[in-house]
């Protein structure tokens, strides 16, 4: 396991991100005995949890802490012993896992990062984005933990199908209207609260703040060189992105972000020293071992975006029926990334901050962000990131921009080989090297 | 002389797509899809030729990887493949639906690199609640607009009932061939039974419906049906459209007598409520009512008590859990299925394959452990 390392983070920001998002990081403070708390995926309102002031959890996110803290295998090998594929999501491995073993332990067990995740009341699911995800909290109820579960289930526009039409916007926002109304009412009956529509209006306001704050830190990372690299993008923008969006210190942090970032640019400070190849990061990285990044970096290569947790430009919503406003936001949101090419990935309309740029924009952003190529983490148990990625290296082909495809997985170690990806990295920089020189010579 | 019943059904499954060529030879327009949630009556009703896509599990993927990835539903995968090498090159259409993350997004990919004359995805919430009936209700709706302008002309209310009554006719005959299975031994065997229900696939539902009497008739006053066997089986799992598996089940001296998968019982029982509102029948058959792994039913444990009444109703002594390697829901379904079977007596093995059967002698072995262990 001495392949595998942290990272090292580059910007200031994100290494006092523990200190100041402490809402999430030190959210065991906030679980009170007997009250409720709600376990989430990735995609559920997190503006809408804290409007009922509920505590909410992560699943995933405790699967990305697991594996950067390399004990996922161990839930992940304990969640197959109990019959679950290892050919399913290392998240859900993890999450069942974990379960399994507290279950067995009837106490947290000891290897949990964090002090492990708090004892659920409610399980808030969604269908958006992969398969998995819809069955994943029916089985941790139906083996595990007999609580209540909510599915939100918001759909999204096939490719050729188009979202500006007024039927066709009609058809999905009904659909999400209903949904969200729904998921009100559950919440309503678990947490024995109203809906504090005041609240969720200021977290709906938090968040277009934020959204509009790291819109412009993904503008920035245009420059050259490149100011912040996916190193500190997995480490310091995802969790306040999925996890926190709506909660005013998770905006504070991203104007801070912000702000260091344009002055890093205003110097023309980049991440490494002597950058020589900027690529696109395309999928999940490699939680256990995003130190990877730093190896690519030694060897003057940085990625300055990334197609995972992509937020688009920020949409005017009209904060005056918040509940309404979450709905325009999804599908204004929705119809950006519809515009952008969405045949292979067209689970573009969630009510949370992200979602997965269309093939279009990948091509835009080789302009955009000057890249030299892209690099393919094909994960081999979440298909659903995965699948289009030899499309779009495909269509990236025509461009005339190379890609490189490495394989393993985003939270299962056991996949990962790094003199094989570390070779692969190598000559793939070989290539695009000589390339230039082909080039330069003509 | 022509072949009849279970001969021209045998014809028809090895033939795989000569009907539809004749079809299109003819001049008539054909539609392949991928799965039932798009309805195929509703193609019938625009006088197009539904054919149902397969695969072909004794060929090998190979052209389909310069385009997707080698992770993901190797059927799936596999259908692609023969599009890629123009085994498909007969339709005029392709209509999916988002009935698994892969077929959503192979849609997009095949449509890309093959494009045909008409092409739609029927979008299908994940979630049974009134909200996703409605949704799917309006979604039924606008296929049905894109393949009445396709076919140049709207789909006429008397049309779309025909339809309907054709397709719950060969349903009330695929059930009735079903009954015969009841008895030990059974009439009909299960490969039999499959390869007619393939052949279907590929043919207008009149001239299914023609072949379903003959072949109807045929069993009932058959001297050459399946000899005695050891033990009664239930066949439940993933798409299954090649007999061979369940050949081997057979051969292993176990009655295939019921069927829980997709061209099964799944699909092709029961009755599209025919009414005012038709698409309205068709939600509840193809979306409330179908019992596909990928819809979220709720965690009760009853949303499993269909495949243990059909169990009980056809005798099946045990249960063979076919799963193909990435398919997620049924793997996540894989444990509780296996807990509530046995919890009601059933014993259940899990054969699990990528969609090459190359691993046929093994499943073999482990075919005939399991069938001394029930029998």
């Amino acid at each position: 396991m001495s392949e595998l390392r942290r990272a090292q983070k580059s910007l200031e920001t994100v290494r006092r991100a523990k200190e100041m998002l402490g809402t999430f990081y030190r959210r065991h403070e906030r679980r009170r005995e007997g009250a409720p708390l709600a376990w989430c995926m990735a995609g559920i309102s997190a503006e809408l949890l804290s409007a009922f002031d509920l505590p909410w959890e992560w699943p995933e996110n405790f699967g990305t802490l697991c594996a950067a803290k390399q004990v996922a295998t161990r839930f992940c090998e304990q969640a197959e012993a109990d019959g679950f594929s290892q050919d399913l999501c290392s998240y859900l491995r993890n999450n069942l896992g974990y379960v399994s073993r507290a279950l067995e332990l009837g106490a947290t067990p000891p290897e949990a990062p964090g002090g492990g995740m708090g004892t659920p009341t409610m399980l808030l699911g969604s269908g958006g984005l992969c398969d998995p995800r819809t069955k994943w909290f029916q089985a941790l109820s139906s083996t595990y933990l007999p609580i209540p579960v909510f599915h939100i289930d918001p759909m999204s526009p096939p490719h050729d199908v188009d979202p500006r039409d007024p039927r066709i916007a009609a058809h999905y926002t009904e659909l999400l209207r209903e949904t969200v109304r729904d998921q009100v009412a559950f919440l309503e009956e678990q947490t024995g609260r109203r809906l504090d529509l005041g609240r969720l209006r200021a977290a709906l306001a938090n968040a277009q703040e934020m959204i509009a704050l790291l819109w412009e830190i993904q503008e920035l990372r245009r420059a050259v060189p490149c100011p912040m690299g996916s190193e500190d993008f997995f480490t310091g923008a995802v969790v306040p992105l999925l996890f926190m969006l709506g909660e005013r210190e998770a905006t504070e942090y991203f104007r801070c972000l912000r702000d260091e970032v344009r002055d890093r640019v205003a110097c023309s400070t980049g991440v490494i020293p002597g950058e020589r190849y900027r690529f696109l990061w395309m999928g999940i990285p490699p939680w256990y071992n995003l130190g990877f990044f730093n190896a690519v970096g030694e060897l003057g290569a940085v990625f300055p975006i990334e197609t995972v947790y992509y937020v688009g430009a920020p949409v005017e919503i009209d904060l005056s029926d918040p509940l309404e406003a979450l709905v325009e936001r999804s599908w204004k949101r929705a119809t950006w990334i519809h515009d952008w090419g969405a045949e292979v990935i067209p689970e573009n309309c969630s009510p949370s901050g992200f979602s997965a740029p269309g093939t279009r924009l990948i091509r835009q952003w080789v302009k955009d962000y000057r890249l030299d190529g892209a690099v393919m983490h094909r994960t081999r148990s979440c298909r659903a990131v995965s699948w289009g990625q030899i499309h779009i290296k495909n269509q990236l082909a025509e461009e005339g921009v190379p890609s490189l495809v490495i394989e393993s997985d985003m939270a299962d170690p056991r996949s990962w080989s790094q003199s094989v990806i570390m070779g692969q990295i190598r000559g793939f920089l070989g290539a695009v090297e000589a390339s230039r020189r082909e080039a330069a010579r003509a | 002389m022509a072949l009849r019943g279970l001969a021209r059904a045998r014809a028809l499954y090895e033939a795989r797509d000569d009907r539809a060529r004749e079809l299109k030879a003819q001049g008539k327009r054909i539609v392949g899809y991928l799965c039932y949630f798009a309805p195929p009556e509703i193609l019938e009703a625009a006088g197009l030729v539904p054919y149902r896509i397969r695969g072909d599990i004794r060929e090998r993927v190979t052209d389909a990887d310069q385009y997707v990835e080698p992770y993901g539903c190797p059927f799936v995968r596999n259908t692609f493949d023969q599009a890629v090498k123009g085994r498909y090159d007969f339709l005029d259409g392709v209509v999916m639906a988002h009935s698994c993350d892969s077929v959503q997004r192979m849609y997009g990919i095949w449509t890309h690199y093959r494009p045909a004359a008409f092409t739609h995805m029927v979008n299908v919430p994940h979630t049974v609640t009134p909200a996703s009936e409605r949704f799917f209700h309006r979604e039924l709706g606008l296929f049905k607009e894109r393949v009445e302008a396709f076919a140049g002309a709207r789909i006429d209310d008397r049309a779309l009932e025909a339809s309907i009554d054709l397709y719950n006719r060969t349903r009330e005959l695929v059930w009735q061939l079903y009954q015969l299975r009841k008895s030990d031994p059974p009439l009909l065997s299960g490969a039999e039974m499959l390869e007619v229900l393939i052949a279907g696939g590929g043919l207008p539902a009149a001239e299914f419906e023609e072949l379903l009497r003959e072949v109807t008739a045929e069993v009932r006053s058959r001297r050459d049906g399946p000899s005695a066997k050891r033990a009664r089986l239930l066949f439940y799992g993933c798409i299954n459209d090649d007999v061979t598996l369940i050949r081997l089940v057979e051969e292993c001296s176990a009655h295939v007598v019921m069927d829980d998968t997709c061209i099964g019982a799944r699909s092709l029982l029961g009755r599209v409520t025919n009414g005012d509102d038709p698409l309205a029948g068709f939600v509840r058959y193809y979306f409330t009512g179908f019992q596909c792994p990928r819809t979220y039913r709720g965690t009760d444990r009853s949303r499993f008590d269909y495949l243990i009444h059909a169990a009980r109703q056809f005798q099946a002594q045990g249960v063979v859990l076919y799963i193909l390697s990435f398919c997620d829901p049924h793997k996540l379904d894989l444990v509780d299925v296996r807990r509530y079977l046995q919890d009601a007596g059933l014993p259940s093995l899990v054969l699990e394959d990528d969609y090459t059967l190359t691993n046929l002698e093994s499943m073999r072995t482990r075919i005939q452990a399991f069938v001394e262990m029930v029998a």
